[in-house]
């Protein structure tokens, strides 16, 4: 009986929600929405060197976003000479493969990726609460059903998927230059995950 | 009336600047690569790659250093605006990343172990084999141009045509990696020098 309760204690703590755990102290929003600036201008091909870890397997190559037009990005990652790795569309709330190599043709895969690459290029995002923490200002937000909190010192730098109050995914944005992450890491705790870019324009 | 016909005229003027070869010419000009590439124990030369992709304003541009060495060892260095290297060497391609080392059994590989007979034969030029490529050769001014389409379907998924220039001494100067997409990956060598005696260090692992 104890240790049912004691178990009861653990579940509620580990349940406990992401701001209360992070002792986020709750903010009035001056504004409903937040702006991503780091994939917004569409007169600007945006090339990254990239590292994929995937497991213990290390891909490299090339990370390239494009925006199109409104709500139209293109994600393309590709070898250092050159061969197309994948090659992602979204539009609107649309998303699709245009071309994938077989080893990596994996819906699960392609899923996680689908999602966290529009959590880069997603521009405008709805503010649900707002909090702070010492000079962090923290947004929560919504998107696809999945609770995302967006951290803002001077600039952008974290973005954090939550589920169950625990951090799923984690991307940081670093050496920024006016609306340019010049570092971006993509890093999942639930799964050996992680993808590692690095401007190189 | 006139006009039209000499606009038309001009037109496929222009469209012929790259003319088909006739048969006796592909034969010299492969008998020119071939008996070039016989001769080659190293190589060494510049490169600047230019990847295209249609929906980007720029081609992505990379530069580096290519080293071949008789018969199958061939090391790609980029150097610009990254330190990346891939060593295809004993079956082996070994890769290091800014530092970081690893390396992909090629035998296990078929694509890696294509895309290495294909980047040896396209370095030295000796990729005419019909059994592999459908084969068709131009000519512009001074240089050729051969087109090779893979025929293994397979393959034919990632690369619909590679597209090789040779100056008029039959050494490659360009290579053109192209995709079903029509987007493509083009290669420029520069300060091509052969048989210079080349230090194991660039061929170490």
């Amino acid at each position: 009986m104890r240790y049912l309760l004691s178990s009861f204690c653990l579940l509620f703590l580990a349940c406990g929600s992401y701001p209360k755990k992070q002792n986020f102290q709750i903010e009035q929003s001056t504004t409903s929405s937040f702006h991503n600036p780091y994939f917004s201008n569409a007169s600007k091909d945006y090339v990254y060197k990239a590292n994929i870890t995937v497991y213990d397997n290390n891909f490299s190559g090339i990370f390239i976003v494009k925006k199109l037009g409104d709500h139209n990005h293109r994600i393309v990652f590709t070898t250092e000479m050159g061969n197309k790795i994948f090659d992602f569309s979204f539009v609107n709330d649309t998303f699709k493969v245009n071309f994938i190599i077989e080893a990596m043709d994996k819906a699960i895969l392609i899923n996680i990726l689908k999602k966290d690459f529009k959590v880069l290029v997603e521009e405008e995002m709805f503010i649900v609460k707002s909090y702070s923490l010492e000079n962090t200002l923290i947004h929560e937000t919504t998107l696809d059903g999945k609770s995302y909190f967006y951290y803002k010192t001077q600039q952008l730098d974290k973005i954090v998927r939550v589920g169950h109050g625990k951090e799923k995914v984690t991307f940081l944005f670093s050496e920024i230059s006016d609306t340019i992450a010049n570092q971006i890491k993509i890093l999942h705790s639930n799964i050996k995950l992680d993808i590692i870019l690095k401007s190189i324009n | 009336m006139r006009k039209i016909v000499y606009i038309l005229f001009f037109m496929v003027v222009a469209v012929n600047a790259q003319t088909k070869m006739s048969s006796s010419e592909s034969t010299t000009l492969k008998a020119k690569v071939k008996a070039h590439a016989t001769t080659i124990n190293t190589l060494v030369s510049d490169f600047t790659q230019y990847k295209h992709l249609d929906f980007l304003s720029n081609d992505i541009v990379t530069s580096g250093k290519l080293a071949f060495k008789s018969p199958n060892t061939v090391k790609w260095a980029y150097t610009t605006p990254f330190k990346y290297s891939v060593l295809f060497k004993n079956d082996k391609l070994f890769i290091n990343d800014e530092g970081k080392k690893s390396d992909v059994d090629l035998g296990s590989n078929k694509m890696f172990k294509q895309l290495n007979s294909l980047i040896i034969n396209s370095v030295k030029g000796d990729m005419f084999d019909d059994n592999e490529f459908d084969i068709l050769y131009f000519k512009q001014e001074l240089n050729s141009e051969v087109h090779f389409s893979p025929k293994d379907k397979e393959f034919s998924k990632y690369i619909k045509a590679f597209h090789i220039v040779f100056n008029d001494e039959g050494h490659v100067v360009e290579l053109k990696m192209i995709e079903p997409s029509e987007d493509y990956t083009k290669i420029v060598f520069n300060n091509r020098k052969i048989n210079t005696s080349l230090s194991d260090a660039i061929f170490a692992e």
